[in-house]
């Protein structure tokens, strides 16, 4: 017959030990981890940017389409304010709508003459 | 126990190795691919990344404007719409052809247009233009017909608001941009610009996102000295002038003596720069430059001025005319009555050939010559206007030619020397560069153009004897048609027979008139010329002396000039002292500011202010 063979569980209790945190390494962990997150917030921020770069850059790109259809429109109108500031039109429309004549030479008479001054040499003028 | 690792470990080991190895080659190939792509074929797939990616645009430079001095705008630019077809997206060269032909001016009414489009279409060629520059009207036409294979582009076109008004001087630009004629074409390098270039960056759905530019330069403006509404007023009595007469064009040129500033040019046929391509080189022309002609009598004012300066002759001198005519050679000179004995002012005031002839030989061939050229005769004056003619004027003259010099044939000029000549006794001697630019506008910087003299004609005594018997020639002579009520003028008609062939054309005549006004302290120089008159008449006392009289009168008006002739008195009575008065200080009086003080008009002492005339409503005083 075999040797009964048992073993008696020692009960060692070790709920009094408690593990020593390492605190170099923790604090190494942690310096870790936000370095880790200050890159991953470099890269979010980076990709944000890029992309932020792009979106403004067909925004910008509409937005000048824009105006240049704008000043397009703002010569176009100007060419059709002075085809109607026209003298031959205005003549026309002073003659045969508001049934004008042109003054007689007793109709206007002329005081003195005051002939306005010449705009200075090299002078800024207003864009138009 | 055996040291060999069991079966199992060994399979896993090779198949390992296998993997390793197709991975190896794997990394390999990948990286032999990036190699190849990204070091030997690198400079090739960046240049096809870029033709995909990127698109150059040239920016072409807007065309500075003309205005005039007021700063009405006379020609500008805008964006046209081109209409463009990709033949090889066209499936129906004919139908395509036919629709846009319902839309598209021109192509409706020739058939030769509607031939050579749907030319154009049928070939397979990737590009074709449809119509060039064409109006909103038609652009919005053909967007809604939504036709495959054609597309729209912007250019820019020149406009010409004002349509013919001062289209000779103007000139008009081509399709690409580039001047042809007139101001357009002297200043095409000033006006033109520079263009710029745009590096447009796209996604891969061809959407720009972001662009490099370099911007184009704007033209310079140019700032004429014409008046717009002068000019429009000379073009309309000119018109009056010619039809009238029924001739077959004139000319018109109002300057200002003190500075040589054209302030109206007028040249009739006309055409409309905006369609220049619909009227013929002759109607296109500016005759006040690049037509020459025998100026006749008002060519005496130069022999006069000869003789005056030289101290040969005095107004008072006596000149035997009584024959009528005068023989040189073979050749006969009538006048047209027998004058008799005429003093030297009678002659010019009756525009005796025989008188001029005879003081033309007082004053002898060579010194004649030197007084035409140094009037300005013979060469050119302004370096505004392109194509102006120097005329003929002969390098020597025997008795014939100095006879006919002396009363204006043989002598070829333009009209812009004929009026710089007598602008030049006008203003007491000096003989100005006639200049339609008065300034250069670059980038909001007005550079004025200086006047220029070129040099002094006569002294000024003889200037003030010439305009004392150029009066005499409105007042008694041949121009009394000239006369203004309130004005003084001095003037000078002229009436000479037409070359053609080099044959003198009896029935072919230019009528003329050339003066300034107010003779005494001139405002302006005007000259008329009227090219065969059919009607009326034909001399220019008769046929150009009443248009200039009447583009005077709206001149004078027009600057403001008061009467030099019995003017108004200075003490106004009754209620026109307090409304005059008080206008004077605070209103404008016929849209001039007046800024005098008050005592300059009455030394009556104001009393309550009275209102002002109002003007409202938009009829005018009519004739009384």
């Amino acid at each position: 017959m075999d040797a009964f063979e048992y073993q008696i569980k020692k009960d060692i209790r070790n709920n009094p030990i408690v593990r020593e945190v390492d605190q170099a390494r923790m604090r190494e962990m942690w310096r870790s981890a936000r370095v880790i997150c200050l890159f991953a917030a470099l890269a979010i921020y980076s990709a944000w940017q890029h992309f932020e770069l792009i979106h403004y850059g067909y925004r910008l790109e509409e937005l000048q389409q824009a105006r240049a259809a704008e000043e397009q429109i703002n010569r176009h109108l100007r060419l059709q304010l002075e085809a109607l500031r026209r003298p031959q039109r205005i003549e026309a429309i002073a003659r045969e709508q508001l049934g004008m004549v042109p003054p007689g030479p007793g109709d206007a008479v002329v005081l003195e003459r005051v002939t306005p001054s010449d705009p200075p040499a090299h002078s800024v003028v207003a864009s138009r | 126990m055996s040291d060999t690792p069991p079966t199992w470990r060994r399979t896993v080991r090779r198949r390992l190795l296998a993997v390793a190895v197709i991975f190896g080659l794997w990394a390999v190939a990948v990286e032999a691919r990036l190699v190849w792509l990204q070091v030997v074929r690198h400079e090739y797939y960046v240049q096809r990344a870029e033709r995909q990616q990127q698109r150059t645009i040239t920016l072409p430079a807007e065309r500075g404007d003309i205005l005039d001095r007021d700063g009405r705008v006379l020609a500008t630019s805008a964006e046209a719409t081109t209409i463009y077809a990709v033949p090889t997206e066209i499936d129906d060269p004919v139908a395509t052809t036919d629709a846009l032909c319902r839309v598209l001016e021109g192509c409706r009414e020739s058939k030769a247009w509607r031939d050579a489009l749907l030319e154009r279409l049928s070939r397979r060629r990737p590009f074709a233009y449809v119509k060039r520059q064409v109006s909103p009207e038609e652009a919005r036409a053909v967007k809604a017909l939504d036709l495959e294979g054609i597309g729209f582009s912007s250019e820019s076109r020149r406009f010409y608001p004002n349509r013919e008004l001062l289209a000779p001087v103007l000139g008009y630009v081509g399709i690409d941009n580039k001047g042809l004629g007139g101001l357009e074409q002297t200043y095409d390098r000033v006006i033109r610009g520079e263009d710029g270039m745009s590096i447009v960056f796209t996604d891969a759905r061809r959407h720009a996102y972001d662009r490099v530019d370099r911007p184009p330069t704007r033209g310079a403006s140019l700032e004429l000295t014409i008046d717009a509404v002068l000019q429009h007023a000379v073009e309309r009595e000119l018109r009056a002038g010619v039809e009238a007469a029924n001739a077959d064009g004139g000319v018109a040129i109002v300057m200002d003596p003190w500075n040589g500033e054209i302030l109206a040019m007028a040249s009739l046929p006309t055409f409309n720069p905006n369609v220049y391509g619909e009227f013929s080189p002759e109607h296109r022309r500016n005759r006040a430059v690049m037509d020459i002609y025998e100026p006749g009598s008002t060519f005496k004012t130069i022999t006069a001025s000869a003789a005056f300066e030289e101290g040969i002759l005095t107004p008072e001198t006596p000149i035997d005319c009584s024959p009528g005519y005068i023989l040189i050679g073979s050749r006969r000179v009538n006048d047209m009555h027998r004058y008799g004995v005429l003093s030297f002012a009678d002659v010019l005031a009756k525009s005796s050939n025989v008188g001029a002839i005879k003081a033309g030989f007082r004053v002898g061939g060579e010194r004649m010559l030197r007084y035409v050229r140094r009037f300005g005769f013979g060469s050119r004056l302004s370096p505004d206007l392109p194509g102006e003619q120097a005329g003929i004027v002969w390098p020597e003259l025997n008795d014939s030619a100095l006879a006919s010099v002396s009363m204006g044939y043989q002598i070829s000029v333009t009209p812009l020397q004929m009026v710089a000549a007598v602008s030049s006794i006008a203003n007491g001697g000096q003989l100005y560069t006639p200049r339609v630019v008065r300034a250069v506008i670059r980038d909001g910087v007005r550079t004025p153009i200086e006047p220029k003299v070129i040099r002094r004609t006569i002294s000024p005594r003889t200037a003030a004897i010439m305009t004392a018997v150029m009066e005499g020639v409105v007042e008694r002579g041949t121009a009394r048609a000239a006369q203004i009520e309130g004005f003084s003028i001095a003037g000078k008609t002229g009436t000479s027979e037409k070359i053609e062939n080099g044959v003198y054309v009896k029935w072919k005549h230019m009528a003329s008139f050339v003066g300034f006004v107010p003779s005494r302290k001139p405002a302006v120089t005007v000259l008329v010329v009227i090219d065969t008159p059919r009607a009326m008449g034909r001399t220019g006392g008769v046929v150009a002396a009443p248009v200039f009289r009447r583009i005077s009168e709206v001149v004078l008006r027009q600057l403001a000039v008061p009467r030099n002739l019995n003017p108004e008195p200075p003490v106004l009575g009754g209620q026109d002292v307090h409304r005059v008065t008080h206008c004077i200080t605070s209103c404008d009086v016929l849209g001039v500011s007046v800024t005098s003080p008050p005592g300059t008009i009455t030394s009556r002492p104001r009393t309550a202010p009275a209102r002002c005339p109002r003007r409202t409503g938009a009829r005018g005083p009519g004739r009384p």
